[in-house]
């Protein structure tokens, strides 16, 4: 008789919900870049000749597609920055990083503030903010590979 | 539990164990001694299962990881009686 025969058989999983365990701030950052270089062309807007009716389209046009991206962007960084707050820090890294949860937290509303406004200062304070992130997820990595 | 028999579902322990292989898996190493650094565990997660190698033992917990590191699952560190049992072997 087979020893596989004598005992029930379980599943062990050697894995979790796709995308399994890969975490990388970069996304983040690359939107939060995004969504601050669409305040930049939004606060420095193409010039209009007014009586040019279709210059008056390009521009409403363009400035349309600015704030469609900045929308976008302002939303990609915010999901990611809750994916590592919810998915790849654990607890455990609050010993290291006391102030882990407002740094989060204030990451996710200044997304919100980047959305709602055309601000230069809370887009540059988002990607200070997501640098910082950044920062903490490298030093949890080496951290956990100690 | 003294003896289970577990299939891997999943790609990473690869390549150590492969997707559907079966191993015996053991709590009578842990009766007469700690998990050591290196062990491949069964530990449960969430409600289910989990196979994944002790890379390091601190304050009496284990951290885990799987062999495969594109496709691997962190999970926090493990307390003692989280742990199932160790793989002995595969059959």
């Amino acid at each position: 008789m087979k020893l596989r025969n004598l005992f029930s058989l379980e599943t062990a999983f050697a894995h979790c919900d796709v995308p399994c365990g890969v975490y990388d701030p970069t996304s983040a950052k690359i939107a939060a870049r995004g969504a601050v270089a669409m305040i930049d062309k939004i606060l420095n807007p193409p010039k209009i000749d007014e009586k040019d009716a279709n210059s008056i389209r390009e521009f409403h046009n363009s400035m349309t597609r600015y704030v469609i991206v900045k929308e976008q962007q302002a939303d990609i960084c915010k999901k990611e920055i809750l994916i590592l707050w919810t998915d790849y820090f654990k607890p455990e890294h609050l010993e290291m990083f006391p102030d882990l949860h407002d740094t989060f937290w204030k990451a996710a509303k200044l997304c919100s503030d980047v959305k709602r406004t055309v601000s230069k200062e809370k887009g540059e304070e988002l990607l200070k903010t997501v640098e910082n992130i950044s920062e903490m997820f490298e030093r949890a990595e080496k951290a956990s590979h100690k | 539990m003294l003896l289970r028999i577990f299939k891997v579902s999943g790609h990473s322990m690869m390549p150590t164990l492969n997707p559907n292989e079966k191993v015996l898996v053991s709590s009578i190493p842990y009766l007469f001694g700690s998990p050591k650094k290196g062990d491949i565990i069964i530990f449960k997660y969430e409600k289910k299962f989990l196979i994944k190698k002790i890379s390091k033992v601190e304050g009496g917990r284990y951290l885990v990881e799987g062999e495969n590191k594109n496709d691997s699952l962190k999970v926090s560190k493990l307390n003692r009686k989280e742990i199932v049992g160790k793989v002995i072997m595969k059959i």
